[in-house]
């Protein structure tokens, strides 16, 4: 146990030159592409005066060397500044907006397990018949079609003709925002799933061939024990760093999916932020993004360890 | 049910000010209090007090600051909260608000306004003339307010007793009233209520029908009753819930499926569909905003008026209205709205004539054409159509345009700074009087704009403007803004395309809204059943 803390603790080390990069590196685009939050704050009528003393006043007057130390001063002290436009932290917004986003990307990464598992070991168990290629083909077009085409159309027949989910929105209870998540999460879900499904199913199919399944079947193990204890357990490790890569573009692609169904997270408030030029608000969200990629590719790796015992933690 | 308050007729306020001269703002009081009465379009009975109401809108707010605010829902809450002395009616024309009239000297420098009585601050305190002086003092010295330009003709100003306000102005200023009914000088207490401003705005206090009872920056904002709100037994709703609903199809759809009782920023595509819907009203309100094709006179071909001209000949404003706009946009000739103070509905246009087109490009330096670029913002699929149209109709005299769309920030900065050839954007008046927008427009040194980002530099215009600003005759001055008028359309510094409305949808349950042309609603005389 204690290797595992150890590697934790190194992994984790080796996170901070990334997670600092991708800041970095969001810092420089931002100040380097047009866009000019002041003329963005006050507006069509505003003089160069004026526009010189909302510079000022959001310390965007100096050299981008020195905003460049101010922001990294700030960051090394755990802030993120103060919102643009809101006038509040960063943070405070970021707190607000996180629920929603964690939860949607929890679903959705339940949706891809409980979807992908059935339907992957169906399409190994029934290889080359009708139903292996059906499993194979149809979910196909949840990865042809954008995220938001297919939001759309869930709203379309799951909210307005059956009316099963709201057609938008957070609700107030818990019991609202577990509806509420349904649809995005499948929708944000569906991306992902058909690759899940033919890895896993490949993975199946390899391991149907390995020595060690004709030897569990030999000594008499009932088929579905075979299944599910010594098929599926070795067949999901390269599913499950499939799965843990595709998380990180989850993340990412909350930001359309929160948009199509009126959810208020993280992604939303990052279109909003970019489109505004909301600087300090753009860093904070991509940190929290970029370090929630991080800990869920450590993750996968501890989950790869935990399913197959030859890995070893270093 | 009366929507704008002041049942005085001329006599009561001549009594109650006790000041006989110059009364102004009385004929529009009249007439707007007459046009206004009864309820609803879809015609109920009386009001119904409580419930609250829905409103899902694009954007959340950002700030509760008046002098500070711009972004629009950021005005479109705070004059919920806070009221200006005098307000615009949906008819475009004004009313006193927190005053019951004034009066102005014989000089026009010196304005007299006396308070209506029995206004309170939603914390109970009387609003008081100290109130007032230190509000519009406040916004006239911010050099960084987007709007403390249009205070620019305050010299001085102080309150004499509780009730009454002096403001003396440098000059004659015919656009004063409409100047003060601006959102940007609505009324706040005296010091912040003796807060720092930051925690005044948190939980801001003002005499609007609406206070502020949850705020969650960029996630939830509800409103609640102003309980010692001035006008008796307004407003109707007990709350207002302002959800925000970036897409605009999300809009649409919460709309229909009653998850939210109005849907603002309609957009024309959808209006069709919403109108087929029988259980949701579609308002279209005329605005204040012109949608503009704009040309940066920096350039050698556009600081050649013939080839201006040949644009303006070139475009038709008809095609643009039906297929960019969905017909909810009529057709523009002058750069006035027809809902601004003055427009002149017989203004000299240069019409659509592809002949006079040729004719006037064929006496310019490039008769043979030349290539530009129009510049629009991306994700605007009215000016996407727009500017493919305007590209096919240039086209036809060999102008080839390339379209360049790119996202707000960007799209601001570059003809802000000049690094634009043609760009598509649209006027906004925030005022009913039309200075706002001739200094805007005309004047390039007047509103930090370079007469709206083209250069237009024209010494006979700019007289014009100067001149509306201080006749204080009304008549003369209708003849003045009619002459700039006609002078800014033969000029074609910019073409007016279209007169974009305000469009709004909410459930049949709903009664008693109504856009004002400025963008925003007043919500105290909205009920529900």
């Amino acid at each position: 146990m204690s290797d595992t803390w150890r590697y934790v603790g190194t992994r984790l080390l080796h996170a901070i030159p990334v997670v600092f990069g991708v800041t970095v590196a969001t810092f420089l685009l931002l100040h380097l592409i047009p866009g000019d939050p002041a003329r963005q704050l006050v507006g069509l009528h505003a003089s160069p005066a004026a526009v010189a003393t909302v510079n000022r006043r959001l310390g965007l007057d100096g050299s981008l060397l020195s905003q460049f130390r101010d922001f990294l001063s700030r960051l090394l002290h755990g802030d993120t500044g103060t919102s643009f436009f809101y006038g509040v932290s960063t943070r405070s917004l970021i707190v607000s907006r996180l629920p929603v986003t964690a939860a949607l990307v929890a679903l959705a990464a339940l949706f891809c397990v409980v979807i992908t598992l059935p339907l992957a070991i169906i399409a190994a168990v029934q290889k080359d018949r009708l139903t292996d290629h059906a499993i194979r083909v149809i979910p196909l077009v949840g990865l042809g079609m954008p995220a938001f085409w297919i939001g759309i159309l869930f709203i379309l027949i799951f909210s307005v003709k059956l009316p099963w989910f709201p057609v938008g929105g957070w609700g107030i209870s818990y019991s609202d925002h577990l509806r509420a998540l349904i649809l995005p999460a499948l929708t944000a879900a569906l991306g992902i799933i058909p690759l899940l499904i033919r890895s896993l199913r490949a993975g199946a199919l390899d391991v149907f061939n390995a020595d060690f399944i004709a030897t569990a079947r030999a000594k008499g193990l009932r088929e579905g024990r075979v299944l599910f204890l010594h098929v599926t357990r070795n067949a999901l490790i390269p599913t499950v760093a499939l799965l843990g890569l595709n998380i990180a573009y989850l993340i990412g692609s909350t930001v359309i999916v929160e948009r199509v169904f009126d959810l208020n997270g993280l992604g939303s408030l990052l279109l909003e932020a970019v489109g505004n030029r909301d600087f300090p608000v753009v860093e904070g969200v991509t940190l929290v993004f970029a370090v929630a990629v991080v800990l869920v590719n450590l993750g996968t790796d501890l989950v790869t360890a935990q399913l197959d015992p030859r890995i070893r933690l270093r | 049910m009366q929507d704008y308050p002041g049942p005085l007729s001329r006599r009561d306020l001549i009594r109650r000010t006790a000041i006989g001269a110059g009364l102004l703002a009385l004929g529009p009081l009249a007439q707007a209090c007459s046009s206004n009465s009864g309820s609803s379009a879809s015609g109920s009975s009386t009001p119904k007090r409580g419930g609250t109401l829905s409103f899902g809108r694009s954007t959340g707010v950002f700030l509760f600051d008046p002098a500070n605010a711009f972004a629009d829902n950021d005005v479109y809450t705070c004059d919920k909260i806070f009221e200006s002395l005098y307000v615009t009616t949906p008819q475009g024309t004004l009313v006193p608000w927190l005053v019951l009239g004034h009066t102005v000297s014989s000089d026009g420098k010196t304005y007299t306004f006396t308070l209506r009585p029995g206004v309170k601050f939603s914390d109970g305190k009387p609003l008081t003339a100290d109130d007032v002086v230190f509000t519009v003092m406040r916004c006239a010295r911010d050099t960084a307010g987007p709007l403390s330009y249009l205070d620019v003709a305050i010299k001085s100003m102080h309150a004499t007793g509780t009730q009454t306000v002096v403001i003396e102005l440098t000059q004659p200023w015919a656009p004063f009233i409409s100047d003060l009914s601006c959102f940007c000088n609505a009324i706040i207490p005296k010091n912040f209520n003796g807060q720092e401003p930051k925690a005044f705005f948190k939980e801001p206090i003002g005499t609007g029908p609406f206070v502020v009872k949850q705020w969650t920056p960029g996630t939830s904002l509800t409103l609640a009753r102003n309980p010692v709100y001035w006008q008796r037994g307004k407003p109707y709703l007990d709350e207002i819930q302002f959800p925000i609903i970036a897409d605009q199809n999300q809009r649409i759809i919460q709309l229909k499926s009653g998850t939210i009782d109005i849907a603002g920023s309609v957009p024309g595509a959808a209006v069709s569909g919403l109108k087929s819907d029988s259980s949701v009203t579609v308002g279209i309100f005329p605005s204040w905003d012109v949608d503009l094709l704009l040309m940066n006179e920096k350039l050698p071909m556009f600081a050649d008026l013939h080839v201006r001209r040949a644009i303006a000949h070139a475009i038709d404003r008809k095609a643009i209205s039906a297929a960019a706009t969905f017909g909810t946009a009529p057709p523009a000739g002058s750069f006035f709205p027809p809902s601004v103070q003055f427009y002149d509905p017989h203004a000299p246009v240069l019409e659509y004539n592809l002949a006079a087109a040729k004719s006037e490009l064929s006496q310019s330096h490039f008769p043979h054409g030349f290539s530009t670029s129009l510049l629009i913002p991306s994700g605007n699929d009215q000016y996407a159509s727009t500017a493919q149209i305007i590209q096919s109709e240039l086209q036809k005299l060999n102008i080839r345009v390339a379209i360049q769309s790119l996202d707000d920030a960007a799209y601001h900065q570059e003809f802000q700074t000049f690094h634009h050839e043609m760009f598509l954007n649209w006027s906004v008046n925030d005022i009913t009087d039309p200075d706002d927008m001739c200094t805007f427009q005309c004047v390039p040194k007047g509103g930090g704009s370079y007469s709206y980002y083209t250069n237009y530099n024209n010494p006979k215009a700019i007289n014009l403007v100067r001149l509306g600003e201080i006749t204080q005759n009304t008549a003369q001055r209708a003849r003045i803004y009619a002459q700039l008028q006609a002078l800014v359309s033969a000029d074609a510094p910019y073409i007016p395309l279209d007169y974009p409305p305000y469009s709004y949808a909410w459930r049949n349950n709903v009664h008693g809204f109504k856009g004002i042309p400025s963008g925003t609603y007043r919500l105290e005389s909205v009920w529900m059943d």
